[in-house]
């Protein structure tokens, strides 16, 4: 998924849902400008009153550098500058296109609680990424878009539950038994690398109950649950653009 | 962690006058446009006191024909340049730098969004011109006085004309610069196209018969707009400033077509 492409999709959709909306551009200023004078001059357009100025400083916490030149922010601040911009409006949409790229872990962690409380203030907010763990851990539902195509629009639960079947991993002194144990109450089997197997068909619960019945050993009993990661790449499998070659 | 607690802003008007405000502010907030501005100040009246302290002590024969008004405003040639980057930076330096793409979220009705810098540059320009050209007559005048050499006062026949009118020419050139900067996007192009047109055209012009150079944007100014004695083979002064209010509207015109087109 191209982010240019999710934007031209994702911004009639989130005009739709509302009368206008904002986006965020991290590098859209003059270095020689201050972070005050870049938003003064954004909010005057739009006659929205100054004290919003000093809101949005403190809520992205540029108060204190509000007045040095913003060619000597980092990366991370100038993201900052950008949401502030977009929130100067105090928009109902928010759009923000890879927000979190090249942050900091803690400019990273901010961001994913800021989109966060935006979306519980009663917002829509669209995030385009790439990075799909992090969306795991912020979005609420998933537009999955490839080819310019709407492949996906559902939430990130069910988004992970329709593909890529659960599976139980298992770690045993016993494998020859267990294998022809599992086999017999209709579970798939399939040996791991290490040793481990892996068991499709049934849940963990399922296959430690088995195991204490049959008084098996077991050293290790693990969930395997498809990542947003997985699903992903199984869904997309036939419309990305420049694929590369699976490495051996 | 709660910070917005009301989802409804007062006001919300956009309109000419919020992105003249906001124009504005860009313009002062920026210490490079204030250089460029300073510059064009300092460089124009050095050349005017250079100039004018040159012909001071000349014989009585140099002084036939001798205009002192056109004299004390040769300073014009280094102003040309520096209020034509001044109208450059104005564009470019949104485009270099990525600010207008903020601009554009901002006021998204891109036409409106020119015409309020053409008004803002225009603006600050033609005070900053007038400003100049009414120092330049008079510091020239003062070093003039000082030898003896003839001079002018603006109750003269043409006088009062030829140095308001310059100063709006020196507005008009800014325009110039402005809508370069607006086609061409890149500072270091704007600059070169201006410079092209305004400095290095009426040179090549000058073999070409019938001495086109007079209709260069310079060449109206060095000798119609600036001259009080009328000079033979150049275009009258009123001719000579509405052919450059005509090419403003020309590049305005296609900066206005292009910017309502192309991606920012």
């Amino acid at each position: 998924m191209s982010p240019a492409r999710a934007a031209r999709i994702a911004i009639p959709i989130a005009a739709a849902l509302s009368g206008w909306m904002e986006s965020l551009d991290a590098k859209a200023f003059h270095p020689a400008r201050s972070a005050y004078n870049h938003l003064l001059c954004l909010t005057q357009t739009n006659d929205i009153p100054r004290r919003r100025i000093d809101e949005v400083l403190d809520i992205v916490g540029l108060t204190s550098v509000a007045h040095d030149r913003v060619g000597k922010y980092s990366l991370g601040m100038g993201q900052r500058l950008g949401i502030a911009g977009a929130l100067l409006g105090d928009p109902g949409v928010i759009l923000f296109d890879e927000p979190i790229n090249g942050l900091d872990p803690e400019g990273i962690r901010w961001v994913r609680h800021l989109l966060r409380d935006l979306a519980a203030e009663g917002r829509t907010v669209f995030v385009s990424s790439h990075l799909i763990n992090e969306m795991a851990l912020t979005a609420e539902r998933l537009i999955v878009i490839g080819r310019g195509a709407l492949i996906a629009e559902t939430s990130v639960s069910e988004f992970t539950s329709r593909s890529a079947a659960d599976a139980v991993r298992v770690v045993t002194p016993m494998s020859t038994t267990f294998v022809s144990v599992l086999h017999g109450a209709g579970a798939e089997v399939t040996m791991d690398d290490d040793g481990a197997i892996v068991v499709t068909g049934m849940t963990s619960a399922e296959v430690g109950e088995l195991a204490s019945q049959r008084s098996l050993t077991v050293h290790e009993l693990v969930p395997l649950r498809a990542s947003l990661e997985d699903a992903f790449m199984e869904l997309t499998r036939d419309s990305v653009e420049f694929r590369t070659k699976e490495a051996s | 962690m709660t910070y917005l607690t009301s989802l409804e802003m007062p006001g919300r008007r956009y309109g000419l006058s919020q992105v003249l405000r906001s124009e504005l502010t860009k313009i002062a907030s920026l210490r490079s446009t204030m250089w460029t501005l300073l510059v064009t100040a300092v460089g124009t009246l050095a050349v005017t006191i250079l100039s004018t302290s040159s012909v001071r002590h000349q014989g009585q024969g140099f002084y036939r024909g001798f205009d002192p008004t056109n004299q004390a405003l040769t300073g014009l040639a280094l102003g040309t340049l520096a209020i034509g980057v001044f109208g450059v930076l104005a564009v470019t330096g949104e485009y270099g730098t990525g600010t207008i793409r903020s601009s554009l979220a901002a006021a998204p009705r891109r036409p409106l969004l020119l015409i309020g810098k053409v008004l803002v540059v225009g603006a600050i320009a033609l005070v900053v011109g007038e400003v100049l050209i009414f120092a330049s007559f008079w510091i020239g005048q003062a070093v003039l006085s000082s030898g003896r050499a003839p001079t002018a006062t603006l109750g003269q026949p043409g006088v009062l004309r030829a140095v308001v009118l310059s100063g709006a020419f020196l507005a008009l050139l800014g325009l110039l610069g402005l809508g370069l900067g607006v086609i061409i996007r890149h500072t270091a192009g704007a600059v070169a196209a201006y410079v092209g047109i305004t400095f290095l055209l009426p040179v090549l012009l000058q073999r070409i018969p019938g001495t086109p150079s007079r209709y260069t944007p310079v060449g109206i100014l060095a000798n119609s707009v600036s001259a009080v004695v009328p000079q033979s083979h150049q275009v009258s002064a009123p001719t000579g400033f509405l052919l450059m209010v005509l090419y403003c509207t020309i590049i305005l015109g296609i900066g206005t077509a292009l910017i309502a087109r192309r991606d920012a």
